[in-house]
């Protein structure tokens, strides 16, 4: 056997590594080898070779290969007469391509041609870097079957270099090999033309010529980066839908106003939000496994607070739709806005005296105050929303609204109250939590006195636990089942409760009230967590130990449910809409009484999904808001930590705990300045800072008015300022 | 013994690795290392090695690397680094201060053309630019060569008898990148081939200058103790060559490697991988009747004279390649031989594959259809092979 073998790809393909692992290949059968490549020229993208020889004798030949037995092509846009000369005709040419053989055989049809798709196969077993696919493990799979060397050669020679991780995209690639045809006869342009460099002696040495300018390097590409906007992980996890990645870098380059406009395409409560969400946007941060979350909550509430952005709504262009919304929460505040921004008519029915529902009735002023509140409905109501407050419905007034109205959004919210059906749960001094909180709100309610419990964990629980101690009560303890971890409650709240002396008794759930009419005592039980549940929190087990807590008042904050009243028997929920005997009329549902979600974030969002699909459902232009998937936000590995200096999160003011208890005034007066905004990464988001101009090894990415231009002549697709984006704002294509 | 694919640049650093390993009972190993294209692999592997007594230091430049090599030799360590083309011209001045110090310390020099403007493949001219600073050279011709030289040239160097540094030649790429299937011996083989090194000279517990000031008597002395120690170089080589043999059971080549030499009108003299080359053209030659032969001269420092002197004894033509070029004279390993052929003889120079380019059969079948053409040498032939 003697055989010479020359490979074609582009610097960074690894065709040198190719090259070795078909000599390993050969070393199996105990041949002689020889691997080379060229060297100097192997800038990322350009052409460049690589051999190998094999041979029953030890190899003395030091030469390039001129006349190869075998020839493989890494990246076809290489092929062409200069790249398969001195290739005799039957001579192997394999090409990585998704073309099959006969693609090729116009061309090259004096050769035996073989295909592979090693750059798709390597691509899916991810090989190479997060910018450039390297295909040489895998195309050397497909040579190993072409010339008809076992499976287990493969084995055997990847262990010997140690690629033993590549092996199954070698074996893919041995199995999925197409082999052409063999070339029938010998075609009349057979005579393989000699190598040039031939020549013997010169007389005289020829006047080197310049080298060459102005070299296209651009045809070396086999990728090209692009500008490409990802989805940044606040952005995935907001259920409101807000641009927050785009309120930041707003804020932070233009200032609130600005910043308040990209808001209020999705969010008419910036203040309210930036001071009651649970901020879910936080939890996705990428900054969050860094110094810590970019504090947006509180940069929101900066933009509602400072932003003096009125909001206009264009009369929609053809039939202006009437839709009644009920309720005022925050799902029917948000479903009344979509609908007046697209220039529709909402008016919103509400139980209460006063718009707002649950933020007004449930949240207390130090956490919401009601001047904040009361501003951005007003905003709201600047659209034109009509509002009639006051009005209690039931079934039938639900049915006589969708007469009168296009379609009608139930948005009530969580109404029905969890009773606890344990003994003694009638006694008088235990009541609602809920009711407590509104009667606190709204009433004006007297105070308590001495030790009140609150049963639960979520925020209504820590809601009435600090409410009850600005109205008077001596101690207070929240009971809750689970440990702190696993409370539902905004964990903010959860510090500043117990700044604030509420304490806590964890794992312990109550199984009886006693007392001589009014409740004196609560029992409790203690609870151990068992696996966890459909919610992926740990299933309590209540055990028989019990101890007795002598109290004054027990407030009951273990849950609501959504009000079914207004809908009638058998009806049912799907696709946020009401369907009654296999037909669907125009009942929408939105909020936490279709969903039960229980954020103010969620309820806008599902608001806005309510308003959106009623107006499509009536053929009116409306896109229907879709969560954005976060399995597609950028990942932490897209992120250059390195790039950022290390700067803790800023937080707003608090007032002193003895101070807070002592009335209901806002407890958090906010951040200073938006400075936070600085610390947001922009995932996935350019903000044009020059890393990818600064690193392009050809100097060949310009500055253009709207973000960069890469001068294709040039790129060589090396992937270099793909891989430097300190925020995955770019990425490679094959395009 | 095991085989192993590897690179000329990896069986380098494997070689000094045994090496270092096989004097740990002594004064251990010390090297100084500063990477350049086509060495770097070299060192990046000797870094990577396990060397339990001694330190590969990554210094700031080729001066300082060298520096560190005469430091550790003269405290009696064995030493080793690496470099080619500017980086040993940078290192110049120590090169010669290694050599007049009479420190065992080995070089692997990657041959890699001068440059502005910049080349990287492969030419002489590098280290053939270091040929009076007093160390032995070798020129390689395969990788399996390349790692039993630098093995054997710990041996040498260390002699009693001999006392030089020794430079261990390999052409760029052709070799220091091509990788081929390479016997690596045991540490065990190591260990009875090389004993710990005992320098005379080393530095112990009493100060003492080196390298103070010389009064020319005292250089006089100096420089015939050099020369002396170089003349010896010839017989001990011989002697290790035996010893070699029976430690892996391999011989080194000669310091002059002769080829179908027996009845050659033509003889082609050349250096490193172009000797591959030459054998090709030659059994070509043969084939077509033409009698020619060859020489690969693998030991440039010390010259082997005589061995030359008797291989060209009633030769008519000569050829010498030279993959080198001295501006003003022709090429450097021509300048060196020409008075050593038969008196009366064609002794042409040819200057072929300088910068690197890929010397081919039909190249050197030129030079022999050119020089057979010759009554008498002219001026050096300037032949182009490059791409």
């Amino acid at each position: 056997m003697n055989l010479e073998i020359r490979l074609h790809g582009r610097g960074g393909q690894g065709g040198v590594t190719c090259a070795k692992i078909l000599a390993a290949l050969y070393v199996t059968l105990g041949k002689s080898v020889q691997t080379f490549g060229d060297y100097a020229g192997e800038r990322s993208g350009a052409p460049v070779r690589a051999y190998t020889r094999v041979d029953d004798r030890p190899i003395t030949n030091r030469n390039k290969v001129y006349r190869p037995d075998h020839l493989l092509v890494l990246d076809p846009t290489l092929l062409g007469d200069e790249t398969v000369s001195g290739l005799a005709p039957g001579g192997l040419l394999l090409i990585n391509t998704p073309d099959p053989p006969e693609a090729f055989r116009h061309r090259f049809g004096r050769f035996r041609i073989a295909t592979i798709d090693a750059t798709s196969i390597a691509r899916k077993q991810g090989i190479g870097t997060r910018s450039v696919v390297i295909v040489n493990t895998t195309i050397a799979g497909a040579y190993a079957r072409v010339v008809g060397l076992p499976r287990e050669a493969l084995d055997r020679a990847y262990a010997s270099i140690h690629l033993e991780r590549d092996l199954p995209a070698a074996r893919a690639a041995f199995d999925a090999v197409s082999v052409g045809d063999s070339p029938a006869g010998q075609p009349a342009e057979a005579a393989v033309p000699p190598p040039d460099q031939s020549v013997y002696v010169l007389p005289l040495t020829r006047h080197a010529a310049s080298a060459p300018t102005g070299l296209k390097t651009g045809a070396w590409r086999t990728q090209v980066p692009q500008y490409v906007e990802h989805l940044a992980p606040c952005n995935a996890w907001c259920p409101a839908g807000n641009d927050v990645v785009g309120f930041l870098q707003t804020l932070l380059h233009e200032g609130e106003e600005a910043a308040a406009r990209v808001l209020s395409e999705t969010q008419p409560l910036a203040s309210v939000c930036g001071r009651v969400c649970p901020a879910p946007c936080m939890e996705g941060c990428s900054r969050r496994q860094y110094d810590g979350t970019v504090n947006i909550r509180e940069l929101e509430r900066w933009v509602g607070d400072h932003a003096t952005v009125s909001r206009r709504a264009e009369r929609a262009p053809g039939r202006v739709r009437r839709i009644a919304v009920v309720g005022s929460g925050p799902a029917g505040l948000a479903a009344s806005y979509e609908i007046a921004r697209h220039g529709h008519e909402a008016t919103i029915f509400e139980a209460e005296q006063a718009l707002g529902g649950v933020l007004r009735t449930g949240i207390p002023a130090y956490r919401l105050p009601r001047d904040v509140l009361e501003r951005e409905i007003d905003g709201i109501l600047d659209l034109g929303v009509e509002a009639r407050c006051g009005v209690v419905l039931d079934a039938p007034g639900v049915a006589s609204l969708s007469r009168k109205y296009d379609a009608v959004i139930l948005a009530t919210g969580l109404a029905s109250l969890t009773a606890l059906e344990v003994p003694g749960a009638s006694l008088e001094g235990i009541e609602q939590g809920i009711r407590f909180l509104h009667d606190v709100n709204l009433a004006d309610r007297p105070s308590l006195h001495g030790h009140v419990v609150v049963i639960g964990g979520g925020n209504t629980a820590i809601d009435c636990a600090r409410s009850a101690r600005r109205r008077g009560a001596e101690r207070v303890t929240i009971a809750y089942r689970r440990t702190e971890q696993e409370m539902p409650a905004i964990r903010e709240e959860i510090e500043e409760a117990q700044h604030e002396g509420v304490e806590f008794q964890l794992l312990r759930q109550p199984v009886a009230f006693h007392g001589n009419g009014r409740v004196a005592a609560v029992e409790l039980a203690e609870v151990t967590l068992g696996d966890p549940d459909e919610t992926g929190r740990r299933r309590p087990i209540v055990s028989e130990r019990t101890s007795r807590l002598a109290c004054d008042h027990v407030l009951l904050a273990a849950g609501q449910s959504a009000d079914r009243r207004l809908l009638r028997l058998g009806d049912t929920i799907a696709e946020g809409r009401i369907h009654r005997h296999g037909s669907a009329p125009n009942l929408f549902v939105a909020g936490d009484f279709a969903t039960g979600e229980g954020t103010v974030a969620h309820a806008i969002g599902d608001g806005r999904r309510a308003a959106g699909r009623a107006l499509a459902a009536l053929g009116e232009p409306a896109t229907i808001f879709v969560r954005p998937n976060r399995a597609e936000a950028v990942p932490i590995s897209g992120i250059h930590f390195d790039r950022f200096p290390l700067r803790p999160a800023a937080v707003g003011d608090r007032l002193p705990a003895a101070e807070r208890v002592r009335s209901f005034a806002e407890t958090n007066r906010g951040l200073p300045d938006a400075r936070e905004a600085e610390r947001c990464f922009s995932c996935g988001h350019c903000t044009q800072c020059d890393t990818c101009l600064v690193y392009c090894p050809e100097g060949i990415i310009d500055r253009t008015a709207t973000g960069y231009a890469v001068d294709l002549n040039f790129c060589k697709g090396c992937g270099i300022c793909v891989a430097e984006c300190p925020r995955d704002a770019m990425e490679m294509t094959t395009s | 013994m095991t085989m192993h694919m590897i690179s000329a640049n990896h069986a380098t650093a494997a070689a000094a690795a045994l090496a270092a390993r096989a004097n740990r009972s002594g004064r251990g190993f010390c090297s100084g290392v500063y990477p350049i294209t086509p060495q770097t692999e070299c060192i990046e592997r000797l870094c990577a090695e396990q060397i339990p007594k001694g330190s590969v230091v990554r210094v700031e430049s080729e001066h300082s690397a060298m520096a560190v090599c005469m430091g550790g030799a003269l405290s009696g360590a064995r030493t080793f680094t690496a470099s080619s083309s500017n980086g040993l011209a940078y290192m110049a001045e120590n090169v010669f201060a290694a050599g007049f110090y009479r420190l065992p310390i080995v070089m692997m020099a990657v041959n890699r053309t001068l440059g502005p403007p910049w080349n990287i493949w492969v030419d002489h001219g590098d280290t053939l630019m270091l040929r009076d600073s007093g160390w032995i050279q070798f020129y390689c011709e395969d990788n399996q060569e390349v790692h039993d030289t630098t093995l054997l040239a710990f041996r040498l160097a260390e002699d009693e008898e001999v006392l030089l540094p020794v430079m261990v030649c390999q052409d760029a790429f052709v070799l220091s990148h091509t990788m081929t299937m390479t016997d690596i011996p045991d540490q065990e083989a190591v260990d009875r081939f090389l004993p710990e090194l005992r320098l005379p000279h080393r530095l112990t517990d009493t100060p003492r200058v080196v390298g103070g000031l010389d009064f020319p008597h005292q250089t006089e002395v100096h420089r015939k103790q050099h020369l002396d120690a170089m003349g010896r170089v010839p017989g001990v080589y011989a002697r290790i060559q035996d010893e070699f043999e029976r430690c892996f059971g391999r011989r080194p080549p000669d310091p002059v490697v002769p080829y179908r030499m027996e009845d050659a009108d033509l003889v082609l003299v050349s250096m490193g991988t172009t000797a591959s080359t030459v054998r090709t053209a030659v059994d070509e030659a043969r084939a077509r009747g033409v009698k020619a032969g060859a020489l690969r001269l693998r030991m440039f420092r010390p010259l082997p004279e005589r061995a030359i002197r008797e291989h060209l004894a009633g030769r008519k033509r000569v050829a010498i390649l030279d993959r080198d070029s001295c501006p003003g004279l022709g090429g450097i390993v021509w300048g060196e031989l020409r008075g050593l052929a038969a008196p009366g003889a064609v002794v042409q120079n040819y200057l072929i594959g300088l910068g690197g380019g890929d010397i081919r059969p039909e190249h050197v079948r030129g030079v022999l259809d050119d020089l057979a053409s010759r009554d008498e040498s002219g001026e050096p032939h300037f032949m182009e092979a490059g791409a």
